[in-house]
């Protein structure tokens, strides 16, 4: 930022007369870091014309943890916990993306069993729905439409109970990890999960009631923050952003992970690109998400759920007073961890707001080299420019809300 | 009521009945069918495109851009000269359709010469497939290295690239718009080259933010930041006007 367009806000800048005798006047404004549409602290500096937005510099940086760099200092296993913090609304999401890196470094994808695919592919969609609701909340909020999100935050607290059953907590689970999953899948599992699957097809019937068809909903969204598919591609959008914008891609589709190629989905795909589009786009993979979890709840096979390698993961306590072995296998993977060969790997998955990119480079040691996250938000925060330009400075709302930011994941 | 995706979709307002179409899986007739007209002919060559055909075509086309090709665990990797990039990269998009940038980043290795690598993610949408295209830059007393920018190529290359710039001192040769992202303005190191230290400065005195090298403060800017083995981080911010970041041309 150049320091004089930092300091110009809340400016007038120096008017102009037009042709017809108009003063013609455009004023810089802050918004953001700290205004609840934001949806965390972005800062938006905008150059308006009356109400009219004529340009947009995003400003961010403001959540950045250094998550990059304190990874660098972790052995593998307990850099995990910080890939929670990151995009904190879809957790699991990103421990799979990273516990599917790990894995491909060390070569043991063969050895995950199918137990485990399909309670990491349960758990993500379940994610997914989790920040679609979100999503969905905050974005009706943001446009007036205050029930909305109690009704989202409603259906949220049972996906977050299935969570905390599961493993204990409710949002940073580092459930799924480099090797499996933390812990067994409790008993009661598909009951509490079952109870959750048989009234969300409900009550997603209720929201799609309450706004699909809603004409105030229609006048704020339709044909706001268009961005064409050309756009869209070329600034690396990813996700319900670049679906939206009719570019049919899904990284569950083509490049299957975790067993995705087993379940059968389909992926909506808008065609206008705006901000309606996006929401149909979501509203309809929430549906098709719930229909992967029950598919997984159907076909769940049983098996360990972790991979029966010592050197990944530890060998089960009882062994440990028993055998020599398994005590030393324990002791070296809680004091130093596990070392991949040397190499970088890149893995992308489709998280609930796109392509998540985890790109680690091991130089032989038990902690990762480099480790870099392709955020989703990031690239997706990019195109905000594009599509508010010559918008209202009403519907700058709106299309951010389209994006699903999340600045955790921005900055990171 | 029933809400499936047919009755919902009838329900939609009446200009949008045309979008049903839309909603279809997918699969790669889809996605052949998605290309340009004119390329609707050329399926054959774009079902052949894998990410280790692509690597023999651009060794083909740039035999003089090429230090060294790597695979490992099925990722293909490309060793570029740097002086190449930009004709490699448009080759790429535009022959081959690698028209999605998944991200730049960057590696240090300081006991490495040259020191940092530049990492690039390519995608190609229609074939499916996958490359990264890698630059060894950084010679010895050369603190900020310059990299030729791809903005021109992928225009969303803007933002990874600054996010290089700021956290690991590369510059780009050409960029629009070079600042940092997302450490503060005034910030005059760069985070994550394997000399910053993880846990911040080691200040003479205690101050407010410990770690803040703030040249507008008095307190801070007189004093010089050391790594912990001696060697000295901040750089020398007279020389730059305040509206230049150190590394960067001039305006």
């Amino acid at each position: 930022m150049q320091q004089q367009e930092i300091e110009n806000v809340y400016t007038v800048e120096d008017s102009q007369i037009s042709e017809d005798g108009q003063r013609t006047d455009t004023m810089t404004i802050n918004m953001g870091p700290q205004h609840p549409s934001t949806h965390g602290v972005l800062r938006l500096i905008l150059t308006i014309e009356g109400e009219t937005v004529i340009k947009c510099v995003p400003d961010i940086g403001f959540l950045h943890t250094g998550i990059e760099k304190t990874a660098e200092a972790k052995t593998y296993h307990q850099a995990l916990v910080l890939t929670d913090r990151m995009d904190y609304l879809a957790p699991l999401c990103n421990n799979l993306g990273y516990s599917l890196a790990v894995e491909k470094l060390l070569g043991i994808e063969n050895e995950i069993s199918d137990k485990i695919k399909y309670v990491r592919v349960l758990l993500a969609e379940l994610q997914r729905i989790a920040s679609h609701l979100v999503w969905l909340g905050t974005h009706a909020i943001d446009l007036g439409a205050m029930s909305v999100f109690l009704y989202c935050f409603r259906e949220r607290e049972m996906i977050l109970d299935v969570f905390e059953y599961v493993s204990g907590v409710r949002m940073m689970t580092s459930y799924i990890c480099p090797g499996g999953l933390q812990a067994e899948v409790p008993a009661g599992f598909d009951d509490i999960v079952r109870k959750f699957t048989s009234i969300f097809s409900d009550r997603l019937r209720e929201y799609h009631d309450l706004l699909t068809n809603n004409q105030l909903w229609l006048e704020r969204t339709k044909g706001v923050g268009h961005l064409s598919a050309e756009d869209a591609l070329a600034y690396g959008a990813s996700g319900p952003v670049l679906r939206g914008s009719g570019v049919v891609w899904d990284i569950r589709k083509a490049f299957p992970y975790s067993g995705y190629e087993k379940f059968d989905f389909d992926i909506p795909v808008g065609s206008n690109g705006d901000v309606y589009d996006r929401y149909l786009v979501r509203m309809l993979e929430m549906d098709q998400s719930l229909k992967i979890v029950n598919q997984a709840l159907e076909g769940m096979p049983t098996g360990p759920y972790r991979v029966q390698n010592p050197k990944v993961a530890p060998p089960p306590k009882w062994q440990i007073t028993g055998s020599m072995e398994a005590l030393i296998h324990h002791f070296k993977l809680f004091t130093e961890g596990y070392r991949p060969p040397v190499g970088e790997v890149y893995v992308r998955t489709e998280s609930p707001k796109g392509e998540l990119g985890f790109y680690i480079v091991s130089d032989g040691s038990a902690k990762p080299y480099r480790m870099h996250v392709r955020a989703p938000s990031f690239a997706n925060l990019e195109v905000l420019p594009l599509m508010i330009d010559g918008c209202l400075l009403a519907d700058v709302v709106a299309a951010i809300g389209s994006i699903d930011i999340v600045l955790g994941e921005v900055d990171r | 009521m029933k809400y499936d995706l047919a009755t919902l979709l009838s329900q939609l307002p009446r200009g949008q009945q045309g979008r049903k179409a839309d909603f279809l899986k997918c699969d790669l007739a889809t996605l052949l069918s998605q290309l340009p007209r004119g390329q609707q002919g050329r399926k054959a060559v774009f079902m052949a495109i894998t990410a280790a055909s692509t690597v023999e075509k651009v060794r083909e086309k740039f035999p003089q851009a090429i230090v060294e090709t790597v695979e490992f665990r099925g990722e293909q990797t490309i060793v570029l000269q740097p002086e190449h990039l930009v004709a490699v990269c448009a080759h790429l998009q535009k022959n081959l359709q690698y028209t999605f940038l998944s991200s730049i980043t960057a590696v240090h290795w300081p006991e490495r010469l040259p020191r940092f690598d530049v990492v690039y993610h390519l995608l190609s949408i229609p074939n499916r497939s996958e490359l990264r295209l890698k630059l060894r830059v950084g010679e010895k007393r050369e603190e900020h290295p310059s990299v030729p920018t791809v903005v021109s190529v992928w225009p969303g290359a803007n933002w990874y690239e600054r996010e290089v710039y700021d956290l690991f001192g590369i510059t780009f040769a050409g960029h629009p718009d070079l600042r940092r992202i997302l450490m503060p303005m005034d910030w005059t190191t760069h985070p994550l080259r394997k000399d910053y230290p993880l846990s911040g400065f080691d200040l003479p005195e205690p101050h407010w933010g410990g770690q803040v090298p703030y040249d507008t403060d008095p307190g801070v800017g007189s004093q010089t930041l050391r790594t912990p083995n001696g060697r000295e981080l901040n750089e020398n911010r007279t020389r730059f006007t305040q509206n230049q970041e150190p590394g960067t041309e001039k305006r």
